[in-house]
């Protein structure tokens, strides 16, 4: 290990570092809520402050198995977002319901570590570890309160299913070191090249690792017909972590996918893109109409999750399909995606914060009147979530939709993709708007008292809030992060 | 900018945007600061808007212009303007916007400032879907307008609201995504005929000279204009997309119901003189005789189905189907007089129609009912209110003199000069529009007072000073607009020669036979 490998990785040995650090700080003022928040929150900017500093310089680490360039950077910012809002809107209903923030936010800030790895993995093996890195802890999450019978269920279900998608990865990443010769992502990549070129021979095996890799991947993302863990796992969760859940492990799953498929892989983009674009439909289609017949919120936002999830895959199709423009529409979405859904599931954490409060659509009912602020931001996100103009989640799917109809010039099939996308919005619409008509337009069954809500709470929805609209009326402040941070792949 | 240098048209437009900031700062415990804040700032901006009415010059086209760069990487830009049609538009727009806030003083008492919060920002969608001059921009201004009507109708509408808002919103949302596709291809056409530069590929302007030289013909023009046509036949609304209109206008609140039949409804027409015809000329003729038989069998359904309407308000919202015929009719005919009376007829709708929802809402908030059954004699006891609903009933049948009678006469000599069974077969209809408006004049208006307004005894007041205020402008202009058609035809004379210019005159020769 030399001094240029540490720096290369400095950020995520901070993660690690202060991961262990949170616990240390609880084992001396033990259950001090505020020094363990504190001790997170110093930590995540060091981390922040790290990764710009190590920059975009595109070095290497480790003989070349990690690899720092703008895609890592853009990933690891959004990752340490995803963490810190995550660990501001986590207390508040953790602290009710008597569950120990300290853990919670170690075992968050571990998960984040290994989401950073796989931003920056150049060899299938890091990309591996770091994937397991970050969904091992999130099986401790989804199972983090253990004395709720559902949250222990949800967690089973997601530690069963997720290890077995895990298994089937690695035995894609096995086919391929076993058809190419080595994990390097370059390697496979230009060992790939050959194959397709018709100067290396083809091989089954090759099909057969393709076919894994992307089944594991499928898992994880939670793409339909692999996403039966997810309503599950996300209702079952305590709800802050269920916000987590739908969101960084998602954009982390992504990650994997944009450096497998968009790096090791892409010499064969003809032969798997097909696969991608079915998963995007159906992904789109099924989640919307299953999301419409649901009664609770966080299962209609576990399946509008999925729904969004194929909302990407088709900026993945895009890109795929030779449109640079679908991988910075699918990052522009990742970001857009986070920061909304992030907002909607604390604002159902909020209303959740007093133990023994569903997330029934009929908790809902009135809210306007009991709490108008979070109805209200709810409503944003909402809005934002549906696609309407001018929040993030609009400009996402334009981004979105311009790349599969600039790829539609290549690809017929991607205009279907692109229509289908607008009838999966207007659908969508549907259920989201629903809940607020429960917000607005009804009247509440019984009266429920007013919970008050801590400062984190509120700091994070102002930034959920604010970039939620940023991004939505002024997206040019992220459109260069998202090109340059393309351009490292492509 | 004008040569005051004022940035009016940015001014007109987000004025109310400030002004719903305004009023969400207001003391909700007492909800008149809200309704005369919200008030005021929808006066000032209709007075703006009346500076730009004095400060256009007819013959030069789109003026006003202000264009700021927005997002560079796909050449998008904050690029307003407007010529004699969009004016026209805006100024009706700022008109109906502070004559429904003033309508809904007295009948909206629930939760008032998030009400009026929502029209203010349902008049910056409406304006500026009016004057943007950038694909992109116009379309967030049109999907905007969707959320505070959705709240308005869901809110503050009547029993079925939460069924009527979504169908509202689902059906306006199918079309309008639609027309983000065709958009976002429109451009990208253009961004690939430009090397693949992204400058000014969403710029209004850049591409109607670009589909001039017929880039955008073929296949793929009779697909975006499909995508286009849609989004705006749902919003006109036209036959078969109508069904949500019916039920969207009776559970809306009146003042609701003002804005949707006045102004939202013209956003379809809009579009379609805006964007469909001189993008897709070729498609657009391709389309016509389609939507030329559509429009007439609107007009005729229109009218029949509001003959037999039990509900007064229904059967309103039914005759907007068919005076919204005339609308589409008359654009797509592609003659000068018929979109000259397209356009007229647009304006007339929107004031007629808004002052008719107006005396609906004055009579429901006294009997909270509508039933065209239950009414009767209204003329002996409420003489003013009688007067203004007859005066009203004429104009909208078309009584020479009053403006209802410009637009749809125009409409129809245009298109006998270019389809004339079209003309003829909406001119028989005409007939109609008299006997289902006068029969509900002469059931509510005329007799002896019926028993069921006999048992309201003093609870049915004729006109109060407030909402005589609310519908005096409104029969001024359509007077004035009946006497000096000229006024108005003057001022889109620019923008319908140049769609014309754009479109081509020929009529479609699908239709060529009927000549």
């Amino acid at each position: 290990m030399t001094f240029s490998d540490t720096s290369a990785m400095a950020p995520f040995i901070a993660a690690v570092l202060v991961s262990a650090a949170v616990i240390l700080v609880d084992l001396v003022w033990p259950g001090r809520k505020t020094a363990a928040l504190t001790a997170t929150f110093v930590g995540l900017a060091i981390v922040a402050a790290l990764t710009v500093a190590v920059g975009q310089s595109g070095t290497t680490a480790f003989g070349g198995s990690y690899r720092v360039d703008a895609l890592t950077t853009f990933l690891d910012l959004l990752f340490v977002a995803i963490a810190a809002l995550t660990a501001a809107f986590a207390p508040d209903y953790l602290g009710e319901r008597g569950l120990p923030v300290a853990e919670f936010n170690a075992v968050l800030v571990f998960a984040m570590a290994g989401a950073m790895l796989i931003a920056g993995a150049a060899d299938l093996i890091v990309l591996f570890l770091g994937l397991e890195l970050m969904v091992l802890p999130g099986y401790l999450l989804a199972g983090y309160h253990k004395t709720d019978g559902f949250s222990t269920e949800g967690a089973i279900k997601y530690f069963l299913l997720g290890s077995f998608s895990s298994a089937i990865f690695l035995f894609g990443i096995a086919f391929m070191y076993g058809m190419t010769g080595t994990t390097r992502i370059d390697a496979v990549a230009a060992n790939l090249t050959a194959v397709v070129a018709g100067t290396a021979p083809f091989s089954p095996g090759l099909g057969l690792g393709l076919a894994f890799l992307m089944t594991g991947v499928a898992f994880k993302i939670a793409a339909v017909p692999f996403h039966y863990w997810t309503p599950d796992a996300y209702q079952g969760s305590p709800t802050p972590v269920t916000g987590y859940l739908s969101v960084g492990p998602k954009v982390g799953a992504f990650a994997v996918i944009i450096r497998l498929f968009a790096g090791a892989l892409l010499p064969m983009a003809a032969q798997w893109n097909i696969a991608v674009m079915v998963l995007a439909a159906l992904t789109m289609t099924l989640g919307n109409l299953v999301a419409l017949t649901q009664d609770n919120v966080k299962r209609t936002l576990a399946y509008s999750s999925i729904a969004h999830t194929g909302y990407m895959l088709v900026g993945f199709a895009a890109f795929a399909a030779g449109q640079i423009q679908g991988l910075e529409g699918l990052l522009y979405y990742g970001a857009a995606y986070a920061f909304m859904n992030l907002g909607a599931f604390a604002v159902i954490g909020a209303i959740q914060r007093k133990t023994g409060v569903t997330s029934n659509l009929s908790t809902f009912a009135g809210l306007v009147r009991r709490e108008p602020a979070l109805a209200w931001l709810m409503f944003l996100f909402l809005l934002s979530l549906t696609g309407i103009p001018p929040t993030a989640g609009f400009f996402g799917k334009f981004y979105i939709i311009t790349a599969a109809v600039q790829a539609g010039k290549t690809d017929a099939w991607l205009y279907v993709l692109a229509v289908l996308a607008v009838l999966n919005a207007a659908a969508a619409a549907f259920y989201y708007l629903r809940i607020v008509v429960y917000m607005f337009m009804r009247d509440p069954d019984t009266e429920t008292s007013v919970a008050a809500h801590g400062r984190l709470v509120w700091t994070g929805l102002a930034v959920t809030t604010v970039m939620t609209i940023v991004l939505g009326l002024f997206p040019g402040v992220l459109l260069d992060a998202v090109a340059t941070a393309a351009k490292a792949i492509g | 900018m004008t040569a005051s240098g004022l940035p009016l048209i940015t001014i007109v437009t987000f004025l109310p945007l400030v002004g719903a900031i305004a009023v969400a700062f207001t003391n909700g415990a007492k909800p008149n600061q809200a309704r005369y804040v919200a008030l005021g700032f929808a006066l000032v901006a209709w007075v703006v808007s009346l500076l730009m009415l004095g400060g256009f010059v007819t013959a030069s086209g789109t003026q006003f212009r202000e264009t700021y760069q927005w997002i560079p990487a796909f050449g998008i830009n904050y690029s307003v303007g407007a010529d004699g049609l969009s004016l026209v538009l805006v100024v009706l727009t700022t008109t109906l916007s502070w004559i429904s806030i003033l309508a809904s003083f007295s009948p909206i008492q629930n939760r008032v400032k998030e009400y009026m919060v929502s029209f203010l920002v349902l008049e910056v969608g409406m304006t500026g879907v009016f004057v943007a001059q950038d694909l992109f921009l116009f379309y967030i201004f049109w999907e905007i307008v969707l959320v505070p009507m959705y709240l308005i109708i869901g809110i503050w509408g009547g029993k079925n609201r939460i069924y009527a808002t979504i169908k509202f919103v689902l059906y306006t949302l199918v079309g309008s995504l639609l027309m983000l596709v065709a958009i976002l291809a429109t451009a990208f056409i253009y961004q690939s005929g430009h090397n693949g530069s992204w400058q000014n590929a969403f710029d209004l302007g850049s591409l109607i000279a670009w589909a001039q030289q017929g880039h955008f013909n073929g296949s793929f023009g009779i697909l975006a204009f499909g995508a286009f046509a849609l989004a705006f036949a749902i919003k006109v609304p036209m036959f078969p997309f109508h069904t949500w209109l019916p039920d969207a206008h009776v559970e809306a609140p009146t003042a609701g119901s003002v804005i949707l039949a006045g102004v939202l409804l013209k956003l379809g027409g809009y579009g379609f003189i805006r964007f469909a015809l001189p993008l897709f000329p070729e498609a657009a003729h391709w389309w016509a005789p389609l939507i030329i038989v559509l429009s007439l069998i609107g007009i005729i359904y229109g009218a029949i189905v509001a003959l037999v309407q039990p509900d007064l308000k229904k059967l309103v919202a039914y005759s907007s189907v068919s005076h919204m015929g005339f609308v589409t009719l008359g654009i797509f005919a592609f003659q000068q007089q018929a979109l000259q009376g397209a356009i007229l007829q647009m304006v007339n709708h929107g004031l007629i129609t808004g002052a008719l929802f107006l005396l609906v809402g004055v009579i429901y908030e006294r009997t909270h009912d509508r039933t065209i059954a239950k009414m009767g004699g209204l003329g002996s006891a409420t003489p003013v209110y009688a007067a203004a609903l007859g005066f009203f009933v004429f104009a909208s049948v078309g009584l020479p003199g009053l403006s209802g009678f410009v637009g749809e006469f125009l409409t129809l000599l245009g298109t006998f000069a270019a389809i004339p069974a079209a003309a003829v077969v909406a001119t028989f209809v005409m007939i109609f529009s008299a006997g289902y408006l006068l029969w509900m004049l002469q059931r509510v208006a005329f007799g002896e007072l019926s028993e069921f307004l006999r048992g309201l005894g003093d609870h049915l007041t004729d006109m109060k000073p407030v909402e005589a205020m609310t519908l005096v402008p409104l029969g001024a202009l359509v007077v004035v607009l009946g006497l000096f058609p000229g006024l108005i035809l003057g001022l889109i004379s620019g923008s319908v020669n140049a769609t014309l210019a754009a479109v081509g005159q020929a009529a479609p020769i699908a239709l060529g036979l009927w000549r």
